[in-house]
């Protein structure tokens, strides 16, 4: 009776409020105050070291009966790929599914299928995983498969031959492709070919690794020693721990976190437009920016902030001026690429080609107005802040974004109390501290400016705004000679 | 093959209707299968579902209106998704601007995204912000027009011409949805033109055409709105009465009769795109969100391709190695749906080969039907599929909105699964006879000038930029 009550009390309440609203005409110009803020709840997870010495972190969720679980490596390709095998440790990852000592491809297969999942193995430039989502009655099971595949991988020769025609396809749409051009070339201007970030894979480097470079990377590569196992959701920590235990046992200890040295970026060039000819191009896909700093940077948050207010968001000034405002666009945004290297800072989008030169001009003004030309105004910061603080709650909605949040920590190497010092830090910046980080990790003089689009309308026009020499420059992202 | 503009690319996007409908499975357990919700309708028509889920503090809200592009007139095409880009604009109490200040600018997200049959806006907001944006939702739904005027729609137009740029002209193989629908149905057909429209006709539209439109569509009793999340029902049911509860009751809405579509004989094109591999497209009209068949369809889709074992995966990935990738899918909208075939060769393989290769493998399936096993790993996954998307507020405002919007039922979404789950593999081997017929689109995209490319060029009809490439394009 008591459920009653309280619903029956709280239906009258209703009507006395619409009555309420039906007597006093409603005054919609009024935008409603808030409510109270819930208090920030961080999950909590529990850290231990397995036999071999990988960390193992859970993380126990019940609301719903799912599991996610991950391995993640530090050091990714830019540290274990040589510069002529770019692309070895996808073709690795990949091999995890084309058979076991017990299974083949197929089997592999099936089995997944029938527990309603799917494994997957991946590399990027500074870290690698295995993962996979459950139900949390599948989850044994599951890890047993991915144990398999972790542990006694076949690499036949075969599933190698088709994987490599299959990225040779892709590579060669790629070529067609303008934003695919610009991840390309972008990171190749910036970067250089001596730096891994400059690197990348191509139509020779994959031509040329064969299966014992597949073979000795996954040796290397695949170790307990720089790997973090995460488990979070409906698991009981102790239980989570015994089954990884189990299911990895003959995984033996070996393998050191890599130290992330990168070698000296190149010399700075004068800020430069490097022109990708996109014949007929509908649009001009542009790229502007520099390398960036390391994500442990002092002035994590101050960049932060200054993003947003920048090219993080729709209202952003980037999208506001650029989309909304001039209508040159779809959108355009700006970021940086956190990681332990130098990772990008980028601001573009896709400009309509007509006005390209305009699109430039603005994209130019709104770097020099977040260096001090246009001040920062109090609701921008203020802004800016409950942006990234108020985000912070639904994060942490999912198992999947739990365990991406306390991976994330590990990896960077964060405080545990990363998130919940997050918006102390992010409340100490200051207008000055905008304006001083966009100073310093945004250099006007020596940005370069990648634009991918129709030479024969765009160049003339790009030209006369006068913001930069423009040098042309291939799909592979070489300078070519003065024409 | 139907697209769904949206207002920004760089917020998330509901899950397509298509993949909702994939809520198929095998001998689970149904109490998993659950949402919990309470609906009520205000006196103008407005329906709305209330979901509690306190995990997170968050809740989100989703406005879903019964109009998309096949409620518009041939000649005035593309109102139904420059008005998602209107909506963010403002409106009467709402200056420009704040209705992002008020989801992004506070930790949140907003979206809109139209397609054929309806359009949905939605914010994913900390929980304490509700109220706010029920003030916002009804806000537009009222009084859009009071602050609408020429140049607003001239600037939308604008930012809608490149989005089509980026999304269809500007990529490979962009325009081959627009040519296989331009080729399935007649012209008169609420579903021939595309959702983004014709900046032709929104040019020469009249202030009054647009208003109408909006009055008519986006009124209450066209409207379903979810809220779902950290909310107390009490309380939200007293501000959604506030905020919406005077607006009026707009006109009866007459529908557009659609009739199914079928063709009476194959249609081969090739059309030549900036493109560097030629890639094969097959398109069967079939059914859409009314018909139970989607279910079987659905699942044909799933065995045919994906993991390596499915049929022409096997087949023509794994087996042959003609083919570098190998797609089939069903696309339901509200009236009609396609299943649609895409092969991308590797070199050396001809489209001509491909196509015979893949109806070689759909002639078996229609003549042995799909086996228990690839029935029974085609519907596994169905139930971490949807317990996982429990775990977003959103996601489960979708599913409610979709189920009061199309089936009058929020809780359509547990008959789904359920329908899913009953589907036999007759039913798969029926639907595969019935629908995948010899009455279909093949379309072939080849590299500029290499017409030769195509499948059979000889009895392919050149598709030209001007058929291509509706006039807003140029």
């Amino acid at each position: 009776m008591k459920v009653m009550t309280k619903t029956l009390t709280a239906v009258l309440a209703a009507l006395a409020l619409a009555s309420v609203a039906a007597q006093q005409p409603l005054d919609r110009s009024k935008v409603p105050p808030p409510a109270k803020p819930a208090a920030l709840r961080v999950p909590t997870w529990t850290t231990s070291t397995l036999a071999n010495g990988a960390t193992l972190i859970v993380s126990e969720k019940h609301d719903l009966p799912l599991v996610s679980f991950s391995i993640t490596f530090l050091g990714g390709a830019d540290q274990f790929e040589k510069p002529d095998r770019r692309g070895v440790g996808a073709f690795a990852a990949a091999m995890l599914s084309e058979g076991t000592k017990t299974r083949d491809g197929e089997a592999l297969s099936n089995a997944l299928q029938l527990l309603g999942t799917n494994v997957q193995a991946g590399i990027a430039g500074e870290n690698g995983s295995m993962t996979f989502q459950s139900t949390s009655a599948k989850f044994g099971a599951t890890l047993d498969v991915l144990g398999d595949m972790l542990l006694n991988p076949t690499f036949p020769d075969a599933g190698l031959e088709r994987l490599r025609a299959q990225r040779l396809v892709q590579l060669n749409q790629a070529k067609a492709q303008p934003a695919a051009i610009a991840q390309r070339v972008f990171p190749r201007i910036l970067y250089g070919a001596a730096h891994p970030f400059g690197q990348a894979v191509t139509e020779e480097t994959v031509k040329a690794i064969t299966r014992d470079d597949v073979v000795a990377f996954h040796q290397a590569y695949v170790r307990p020693g720089r790997a973090l196992i995460s488990v979070v959701g409906d698991v009981n920590a102790a239980a989570a721990k015994t089954e990884v235990e189990r299911a990895l046992a003959k995984w033996p200890a070996g393998g050191e976190k890599p130290s992330f040295q990168y070698p000296e970026l190149p010399a700075r060039q004068a800020t430069t437009i490097y022109l990708v000819d996109k014949p007929g191009a509908a649009q001009s896909t542009f790229s502007i920016g520099n390398p960036g700093p390391a994500r442990n940077t002092p002035d994590y948050y101050a960049l932060q902030v200054m993003n947003v207010i920048l090219g993080g968001q729709f209202q952003s000034r980037l999208n506001a001026n650029i989309r909304e405002e001039k209508g040159y666009s779809y959108g355009v945004n700006s970021g940086f690429a956190y990681g332990k290297g130098p990772g990008q800072f980028r601001a573009g989008g896709d400009i309509v080609t007509a006005k390209s030169d305009l699109a430039l001009i603005e994209f130019m003004k709104e770097l020099r107005g977040i260096e001090g030309s246009r001040p920062v105004t109090d609701e921008e910061l203020t802004t800016a802040k409950d942006a990234l603080t108020q985000r912070l709650p639904g994060t942490f909605g999912s198992v999947a974004g739990i365990n991406t949040a306390i991976t994330t920590v590990w990896a960077q190497g964060l405080p545990p109390d990363y998130y919940q010092q997050y918006g102390a830090q992010v409340a100490k910046v200051t207008k000055e501290d905008v304006v001083r980080v966009a100073k310093k990790y945004i250099d006007l003089d020596h940005l370069a400016i990648v634009i991918v689009g129709d030479r024969a309308v765009i160049e003339g026009p790009l030209k006369a705004t006068g913001i930069a020499p423009i040098a042309m420059t291939d799909i592979e992202g070489t300078i070519k000679a003065a024409q | 093959m139907l697209i769904q503009p949206t207002r920004n690319r760089w917020l998330p996007r509901l899950v397509p209707l298509a993949c909702l409908a994939l809520l198929s499975t095998a001998a689970m357990q149904s109490d998993a299968i659950k949402i919990p919700f309470t609906t009520f309708t205000l006196p103008n028509g407005l329906t709305v579902i209330l979901s509690v889920d306190h995990t997170t503090p968050t809740v989100a809200v989703e406005a879903w209106y019964h109009v998309g592009s096949k409620n518009e007139l041939p000649g005035r095409t593309g109102f139904a998704h420059l008005f998602e880009h209107v909506m963010f604009t403002g409106s009467g109490h709402v200056p420009y601007g704040l209705h992002d200040k008020l989801t992004e600018g506070i930790g949140g997200s907003n979206n809109g995204t139209t397609n054929n049959d309806r359009t949905m806006y939605f914010e994913t907001v900390p929980s304490n912000y509700l109220e706010d944006e029920l003030w916002l939702e009804a806000d537009r739904m009222g009084f859009l027009l009071d602050t609408l005027d020429v140049n607003k729609l001239n600037a939308q137009r604008d930012i809608v011409k490149n989005e089509r740029r980026q999304s269809v002209d500007n990529q490979p193989y962009g325009r081959s949805g627009e040519i296989i629908s331009k080729a399935m149905y007649p012209a008169s057909h609420p579903y021939s033109w595309d959702v983004i429209g014709s900046m032709t006709d929104l040019s020469a539209a009249s202030e009054d055409d647009v208003k109408n439109f909006f009055r008519l569509y986006y009124a209450p009793n066209n409207a379903f709105l979810a809220v779902v999340g950290d909310i107390d029902p009490v309380q939200t049911k007293a501000w959604v009465t506030k905020y919406f509860g005077d607006l009026p009751r707009g006109k009866a809405i007459t529908r557009p009769a659609v009739s199914p579509v079928t063709l009476p004989a194959e249609q081969r094109l090739v059309f030549e795109d900036r493109v560097q591999i030629p890639r094969l497209y097959v398109a069967w009209p079939s059914v859409g969100e009314k018909s139970t068949d989607h279910f079987a369809l659905e699942l044909l889709g799933a065995i045919m391709s994906g993991p390596r074992t499915a049929r022409l995966t096997k087949a023509l990935v794994y087996d042959q190695q003609g083919a570098a990738s190998v797609l089939t899918r069903q696309s339901s909208n509200e009236d009609v749906g396609e299943f649609t075939l895409v092969i991308t060769p590797r070199p050396g393989h001809s489209l001509t080969d491909l196509e015979q290769a893949a109806d070689a493998i759909i002639d078996r399936m229609k003549t042995e039907g799909p086996t228990a096993e690839e029935l029974q790993k085609a519907t596994a996954g169905e139930e971490l599929r949807f317990v996982s998307g429990l775990q977003s507020d959103l996601g489960k405002a979708g599913r409610l909105a979709d189920g009061a919007g199309y089936h009058g039922d929020p809780g359509y979404f547990k008959t789904e699964y359920e329908k899913s789950l009953a589907v036999t593999a007759a039913d798969v081997k029926r639907v595969a006879n019935q629908y995948l017929s010899h009455g279909r689109i093949v379309l072939s995209v080849v590299p500029m000038g290499k017409a030769d490319q195509a499948s059979k060029p000889a009895d392919s009809k050149k598709v030209t930029d001007g058929d291509a490439q509706r006039p807003e394009a140029r």
